[in-house]
């Protein structure tokens, strides 16, 4: 039997924007590598460590298509990150399933002094949008759009 | 996305190549790219001539789904796509077919000063509009509107801020339907796109948008420059820039509210990125309406920046704006979707024109262009990168003909973000550009490392393929000697 597969992402090219590949033994697992794929793409993004004040988080969809689900939490993200600049961390996903998506944590501050935002993302777009099975585990990918 | 088989292109002419209908299922429109055999050659390595086949699919499309030269693959729609639906004939609206930045475009505003009078005082000048016009990731605008204030100004676009005091009354003329859509419908933006665009009006942005002065290089036709008050050596201003983050998030809105409106019209779509409505269902009228209204968002946008941009002269050069003769050339928008009326068949006919990564162009005549211009055509502003040179074109009758008035609308990406960065490591981009005569600033050094001069299309190449193809012609070359960037 081979090693566990680790969760993991890494960013790939795209023309005009950026992609996010991300890997883990299960649907769950995806979630967390997900999320710190998409602040990647923001530049380097670091929340205020506590006691800093940080807002409670909760996210509840159902649908067909997983990765759409996945898209929609990561949209959710980016809106907080945009208006409030806020970032989510203590990552619990209660269920990934191909029908659910259910995830709490907390919305900290980001850090000013120790990020450095590098991108405006406009929105993590439905382009090559897919989440998979593959050998060990699942992929994900996401491209959002610069 | 399943692999499919190499797009076949057939050459109609030098400029010209048909994909037919026949190509895939479901088309009902052969596609048409506008390409010389250099631009088509780096077209055909992307998906680009796919997704022109994709959007031929939509329903109620007329005469073409065409593509400009500086075509690249995007969401749904190539960038630099055009395609016009026809509503009576249960013609479509997709947002993917106007883009995340609605209303993205870019304005010209010419001066009477020379690059002799620029050349000394580039880097006071540079300074001082990086200072005031804010650029940049989060960067917030000075002009803060309240919510009951925003919702007038998505209703009355540029009109609505000139009135505020941010800009002449002339301005309005010579921007590109007046710089509001009346069709706009603020009740339609959510409270979340509302929250995102709260304070970026009057806000550059980041990415591919920016601020340069620019000395104009080259004429080549100098009755129509004369008409747009462009001469040799003279300075202008070009600003690029869009909806902010209220426009990204009305795109956002819609794809998630159109998800299951094709299944329940019955459209079948090759891609689901092309999400639609017909345009005379609820729900293509209210993605029309708050694009609309995102669209004069983006139209007070640059007209605010256009209103600290005189101040930042009238400043540096001790004289009103007014003395300095900064008078603004032209607006257009090059992400939009518009109803616009075109003979077709030897009918007038009103059609949902998407223009996503285009640029409007209609040539001499025209009744929608101001008094001033219809003796020559509508300018036609084609930016390129930021070592190189932008374009200011006019419209020509081809174009009405063919294109539904259309052109293309700048360079188009040849490298990608990350490849762009790596190539500027041990480099300095900053000091090659000023060894090139123009002095930039960015927020970040990834602004100008993923923005560099070869990171693009020579947009000189693009310009000459609408040229040869008679959509648009030459009029004058404008070369960058101050940018700022975020």
């Amino acid at each position: 039997m081979g090693a566990r597969m680790e969760p993991a992402y890494e960013l790939f090219d795209h023309t005009a924007d950026l992609g996010v590949r991300v890997t883990a033994a299960t649907l769950p697992e995806l979630v967390p590598p997900a999320v710190a794929g998409l602040y990647a793409t923001l530049g380097h993004i670091v929340p205020q460590p506590a006691p800093a004040p940080a807002d409670d988080f909760a996210f509840d969809a159902t649908g067909d298509d997983p990765a759409v689900l996945l898209r929609d939490l990561l949209a959710e993200l980016l809106h907080h990150f945009d208006t409030r600049r806020r970032v989510l961390m203590d990552i619990a996903v209660g269920e990934f399933s191909g029908v659910r998506l259910a995830v709490t944590g907390r919305l900290r501050p980001l850090d000013p002094e120790q990020s450095a935002p590098a991108r405006e993302v406009k929105a993590v777009t439905y382009h090559a949008l897919a989440v998979r099975p593959v050998a060990g585990g699942y992929e994900a990918t996401f491209i959002v759009d610069i | 996305m399943s692999q499919k088989r190499p797009v076949p292109l057939e050459r109609l002419d030098a400029c010209r190549w048909r994909i037919p209908k026949s190509y895939q299922p479901g088309m009902r429109v052969d596609g048409l790219i506008y390409a010389d055999d250099t631009l088509i050659a780096d077209i055909q390595k992307d998906q680009a001539p796919a997704q022109v086949a994709n959007v031929a699919c939509l329903p109620g499309i007329v005469k073409h789904s065409l593509a400009m030269p500086d075509i690249h693959w995007g969401y749904g729609f190539c960038i630099g796509g055009v395609a016009a639906t026809d509503p009576e004939e249960g013609g479509v609206i997709s947002p993917g077919g106007v883009g995340y930045d609605i209303n993205c475009g870019v304005r010209l505003i010419r001066t009477d000063l020379t690059r002799a009078d620029i050349q000394p005082r580039i880097r006071e000048l540079v300074d001082a509009l990086f200072d005031t016009v804010p650029t940049g990731v989060g960067r917030g605008g000075q002009v803060k509107f309240g919510r009951a204030d925003l919702r007038k100004l998505l209703a009355g676009g540029s009109r609505y801020v000139v009135n505020e005091g941010f800009g002449w009354h002339e301005d309005l003329a010579v921007t590109e339907a007046g710089g509001c859509l009346d069709r706009a419908r603020p009740e339609y933006v959510s409270d979340r796109a509302l929250e995102r665009g709260a304070d970026q009006c009057g806000t550059l942005g980041s990415g591919n948008h920016f601020l340069e002065v620019q000395v104009v290089e080259e004429v080549v036709d100098p009755a129509a420059a004369a008409a747009f008050g462009l001469a040799e050596g003279q300075i202008t201003v070009m600003i690029h820039s869009g909806s902010r983050g209220l426009g990204y998030q009305v795109c956002e809105d819609a794809l998630k509210d159109l998800r299951d409106v094709p299944k329940r019209y019955g459209i079948a779509l090759p891609d689901r990125q092309l999400v639609c409505a017909p345009v005379h269902s609820n729900e293509g009228q209210r993605y029309l309406g708050a694009m609309q209204a995102a669209a004069n968002f983006a139209w007070a946008n640059r007209q605010i920046m256009t209103h600290l941009t005189r101040q930042v002269f009238a400043r540096v050069f001790e004289r009103p704006a007014e003395a300095l003769g900064l008078h603004l050339v032209y607006d257009v928008a090059h992400n939009i979707a518009k109803l616009e009326t075109y003979e077709v068949d030897g009918r007038r006919r009103t059609l949902c024109v998407h223009r996503k990564g285009a640029t409007r162009a209609f040539p001499a005549g025209h009744p929608e262009l101001p008094e001033r211009y219809r003796p020559v055509g509508q300018p036609v502003l084609v930016p390129g990168d930021m070592g190189r040179s932008s374009w200011v074109l006019v419209g020509n009758p081809a174009a009405l003909d063919e294109t539904f008035g259309s052109c293309c609308h700048g360079a188009g990406r040849v490298m990608s973000r990350s490849a762009a960065i790596r190539a500027a490591r041990g480099r300095s981009i900053h000091k090659e550009l000023l060894a090139r005569g123009v002095f930039a600033r960015a927020r970040e050094r990834t602004g100008l490392d993923e923005e560099q001069p070869d990171a693009y299309k020579d947009v000189s190449l693009v310009a000459e393929a609408v040229h040869r193809a008679g959509l648009s012609r030459k009029v004058a070359r404008l070369r960058p000697l101050g940018v700022i960037k975020g």
